[in-house]
């Protein structure tokens, strides 16, 4: 059984989904001074883009 | 990723899942599962000696299955949280790594943990998945070794995925000589998926360039496709490009099959080339499949959770129909990125911006106070302490230089007292062992020999902040960039310059000061210029946050180009009751609206902007420019100006928007009409990008022209039918009988007639010579070009800077395209380059967004590396006014008849130009003051190795 974790006071934006869409929205609300909660279903943040050699049409690492 | 991983305001929960959802916009319940790790978030410092012990080996998720993890692994080095997790699945329970662990993070029973969040508002950043190509028989995906999926190609192409960067055939290892990429794979038309998936034409663009890179030996590189959809800012020039490659075929159509030799391995595509009507057979190594995105299978159960509706793509339904495309069914839900269809990475961006910003407006009252760390400062006095941080970022440097060399030559610099190497400094680990370091061997200065400067600068300074160090007692040397990529072949000469270029480092690293950021008080009225579909979408949202804005439209009525558009394409919306609904909106907000009004000037920088208008003027802090495009004028083209019956899309779509019944092009009814694409755009003389809406514009007009009893026939290049339901309604179109025909920019189609055009002449390749079409009227598809008056002007007083195509440049194509280089200054809609209607309107909550992270607060932190006068040894010659590109510096008379230079140091950027033309030397750049610029020349001219 999974154990229930005491709930926090702050109220914040949910993001579901730790991709580069997700990332950026929890960024500018965060930096807006709004509290955020990122949840992703997978190990870790990134999502396609992190799988990603390059972006065209820069070039730029994805990471 | 890394700022999102270490923002205060931001919690991460990975491997967790939404299971339940109560409550209403502003006042939300959300149940969070966290799905058991087996490996503790709290001791666990990802050192990876479990992952080293763990006898099992499965198929990489993240390689795409053509690499080799662990059941105990972090998905990939750059991980965000770095903290290995356990797959139950394959976990044979050997308990090894249990033992292992030297902090006993690993739990086999883990039970995992459920947590209740309150929220205000939900965003769905779920994405998407890959088609799955196995469905696809005739591709053989899944029985030839050698066909593999675009993002398999990507792993392989990847430094740090399985095969190091180097491309190698499955079946034999071999570095393949001809490549073969088919496009469109699930995607237009194929098993069930109607739509066009957007990205996946100029992923296979990109991937040939980066194989030819890795793999200089490349003899053919082939794609197969339907229409090259190159659509997006700098897209078509990118395309463009790579036409010069000589190695790379562009082949028009599906193949039909693939065959393998079951004993070589090598493939055969099967391709029927339609002008000359026979197959055609390509001998291939290798085959990519271009598979195209698709819904998440989960999105049903994310659907009902959320209580939203979804489309029949499986898709999150969004307000895209009621001009409001990041809204889901939901109030207090939002969508973005691949949520509710298909996205590029910069429209996801925009989006994930544009999206925060609605999510916004139901926590504006709830912001939090930020209570400022305070971390004592290391005392740093003393001789110079230096640790050298030597990166191996995979093998992107370390698979060209020597780091061993590297570290035993730092070691012998002056004032170096700690060397050390990692596989990625910048991975969270890497991070920590650096500020580890620091503390442990009292380091006073730090230089990192990594990668550039301008991505992951940042990120050091940070983690430097952190622990008490002054950033700027940190020095990077890119030795990425300017040793081992530029120089993969020569690695010993690399090595040679990367160890000159820490010499330099060191040096520079001996004579650095710490600095410290001033603040200043900022105005948070914002201002937002042009009252178009953008700018009323940016002025409403920041208005939702109880901002104060000023909305300015030279004009008289706002609206922009909507007031020209009869319905918007494909929700069939009307676009007077968008304008008219918008404006509605605006009027009941305490948004103020300004129209007839020109700027004239605008004095000032971030915080303090101000306003000259031909109306008075204003005070603001942040300014939006919003002030749109304009259609290309084809005068003299296609027989534009010379026949009547020669008109422009736009012309259509007014005779479309005043009439109901028949349409009359030049006294009558037309019979036939021609549409021409690509009018003024994709013309390397005229204006290289594709302005990406003129194709949906005209299956639009075709539409509403066939459903008036008209013939159509569209002479094209390539059909770009990318966005919600566009490829949809291209269907439809051939299938009420739309002609398209394809022609090349060496033959363009003429339009023949006498007084009046009556026939397009266009050469059949099947019989190599011109027809002619006998047409009653041609409409001329015209791209879209900068406002030139508007934003030459506005370029000029703000000193944006403009891209190649005219168009206001973005901070970076993917990462920042709605910001500019100029703080404060932001740029969304078609001012920012051509788009569609619900591209802008996600542009303009997006550049809320990012206006709304200033003005949040009060103040603004400055960089302090910026230029300073010493005022005793300035005599006022002016020199530093006249080059400064800012207009930072400016003159102060300090007595009658003297004067002296002082600097902005909001509007210095710290270029240092004033600081080399200063004839005093009273300039100091600081950071690069000449004492620290003349130490590195001096360690570089005399102490060569």
């Amino acid at each position: 059984m999974a154990v229930p974790e005491a709930t926090t006071d702050r109220r914040g934006v949910l993001v579901l989904g730790g991709g580069i869409a997700g990332i950026q929205a929890a960024l500018d609300l965060a930096a807006s001074r709004i509290p955020v909660y990122l949840v992703e279903k997978s190990a870790s943040i990134g999502g396609r883009m992190a799988q990603l050699d390059k972006t065209f049409p820069t070039m730029d690492c994805s990471i | 990723m890394m700022d999102a991983g270490r923002h205060p305001n931001i919690r991460l929960l990975t491997n967790s899942e939404l299971v339940g959802l109560e409550g209403e916009a502003g006042d939300f319940k959300a149940q969070v599962r966290r799905h058991p790790r087996y490996v503790s978030e709290e001791l666990c410092t990802g050192c990876g000696v479990c992952g080293r012990n763990c006898p099992v080996e499965v198929l990489s998720e993240f390689d795409a299955g053509v690499g080799k993890r662990k059941a105990v692994y972090v998905p990939f080095p750059q991980a965000v949280p770095n903290i290995y997790i356990l797959d139950k699945e394959n976990c044979t329970e050997c308990g090894i790594c249990v033992e292992k662990c030297p902090r006993d993070a690993i739990d086999l029973d883990d039970p995992g943990k459920d947590l209740e969040l309150k929220v205000g508002s939900v965003i769905v950043a779920t994405g998407f998945e890959v088609f799955d190509p196995t469905v696809v028989k005739a591709y053989g995906f899944g029985l030839y070794d050698n066909v593999v999926t675009s993002m398999q190609m990507e792993r392989l192409l990847n430094a740090s995925g399985p095969t190091q960067g180097h491309i190698l055939r499955p079946s034999d290892g071999k570095v393949p000589r001809k490549i073969g990429f088919v496009q469109c794979v699930g995607t237009r038309g194929e098993a069930g998926l109607q739509y066009c998936s957007r990205f996946c034409c100029m992923n296979s663009i990109k991937d040939c360039m980066l194989v030819k890179q890795h793999a200089p030996e490349i003899e053919e590189l082939k794609i197969f496709y339907i229409d090259i959809r190159a659509a997006g800012k700098g897209f078509e020039e990118f395309y463009q490009r790579s036409l010069e490659m000589p190695e790379l075929t562009y082949i028009r159509g599906r193949p039909s099959k693939i065959l393998e030799d079951p004993q070589t391995k090598d493939l055969v595509v099967q391709v029927e080339d339609g002008e000359a009507g026979k197959i055609n057979d390509f001998q291939l190594d290798m085959v990519v499949l271009s598979s195209g995105a698709v819904a998440n299978k989960t999105n049903q159960k994310l659907a009902e959770i959320l209580g939203i509706e979804r489309e029949e793509t499986g898709f999150f339904t969004s307000g895209e129909e009621t001009g409001s495309p990041l809204e889901s069914t939901k109030e207090g839900i939002y969508l973005c990125g691949c949520a509710s269809g298909i996205n590029d990475i910069s429209d996801s961006v925009a989006q994930g911006s544009g999206a925060a910003a609605a999510a916004e407006k139901h926590l504006a009252k709830l912001r939090i106070e930020e209570k400022k760390e305070e971390i004592p400062e290391l005392d740093v006095s003393g001789p110079p302490r230096i640790g050298v941080f030597v990166c191996h970022c995979g093998i992107n440097i370390a698979g060209v230089l020597d780091i061993d060399a590297l570290k035993k030559y730092a070691e012998t610099l002056p004032d170096v007292v700690f060397v050390r190497d990692s596989l990625f400094l910048c991975s969270d680990d890497g991070q920590r062992r650096l500020q580890d370091m620091i503390k442990k061997k009292k380091l006073n200065r730090v230089v990192a020999a990594a990668c550039t400067p301008r991505t992951h600068e940042p990120i050091f300074r940070e983690s430097c902040a952190r622990i008490g160090l002054n950033p700027y007692l940190f020095e990077m040397v890119n030795v990425r960039d300017q040793c081992s990529w530029v120089h993969t072949e020569e690695p010993q000469e690399a090595t040679e310059k990367a160890k000159d270029l820490i010499r330099m480092g060191v040096a520079k690293a001996r004579l650095l000061e710490p600095l410290y950021k001033q603040s200043i008080k900022i105005d948070r009225k914002v201002l937002v210029i042009g009252g178009g579909i953008s700018g009323m979408r940016a002025a409403l949202d920041l208005d939702a946050q109880g901002f104060q804005v000023t909305l300015i439209e030279k004009e008289g009525k706002l609206g922009g180009s909507l007031n020209d558009i009869h319905r918007i394409y494909p929700q069939d919306l009307s676009a007077s009751e968008l304008v008219e609904t918008m404006m509605q909106k605006i009027k009941n907000s305490k948004i103020e609206v300004l129209t007839e009004i020109e700027i004239t000037d605008i004095k000032g920088f971030i915080g303090n902007f101000e306003v000259f208008t031909s109306k008075g003027g204003l005070k603001v802090g942040t300014i939006v420019l919003a002030i749109g495009g304009e259609l290309y004028e084809p005068e003299g083209d296609f027989g534009y100006g010379k026949f009547k019956n020669v008109i422009t899309n736009l012309d259509l779509e007014r005779m479309i928007r005043d009439n109901q019944g028949d349409i009359i092009i030049d006294g009558e009814k037309p019979t036939t009409v021609a549409f021409i694409q690509c009018v003024g755009s994709r013309d390397l003389e005229k204006n290289p990008a594709c302005s990406r809406f003129c194709c949906p514009t005209t299956i639009k007009q075709a539409l509403e022209l066939k459903k008036r009893g008209t013939n159509v026939v569209v002479f094209h290049r390539d059909m770009r039918t990318v966005g919600t339901r566009a490829e949809e309604h291209y269907r439809k179109a051939r299938e009420m009988g739309v002609r398209f025909l394809k022609y090349s920019p060496e033959m363009k189609p003429q339009v023949v007639g006498e007084g009046k055009a009556s026939g397009v002449e266009l050469l059949e390749p099947a019989l190599n010579r011109n027809l002619t079409l006998p047409v009653d009227a041609v409409v001329l598809a015209c791209g879209m070009i900068p406002n030139e008056v508007e934003t030459g002007r506005l370029q000029g007083i703000l000193k944006v800077p403009r891209g190649a195509d005219g168009f206001f440049m973005e901070r970076h194509a993917k990462l920042g395209p709605v910001e500019t280089t100029v703080e404060g200054v932001f740029v969304c809609g078609t001012a920012q380059g051509p788009k569609d209607i619900s591209d802008s309107i996600a542009q303009g909550s997006a550049a809320a967004a990012k206006v709304a992270t200033f003005i949040c607060r009060d103040t603004i932190e400055l960089e302090p590396t910026t230029s300073i006068v010493d005022a005793d040894m300035c005599r006022g010659c002016g020199k530093c006014v006249r080059v400064c590109e800012f207009l930072a510096p400016k003159l102060v008379e300090k007595s009658p008849g003297i004067f002296v230079a002082e600097i902005n140091q909001a509007l210095c950027k710290g270029c240092g130009t004033c600081a080399s033309w200063c004839p005093t030397g009273a300039i100091t750049a600081k950071h690069f003051t000449d004492r620290q610029v003349e130490s590195m020349i001096e360690t570089f001219l005399t102490e060569a190795v």
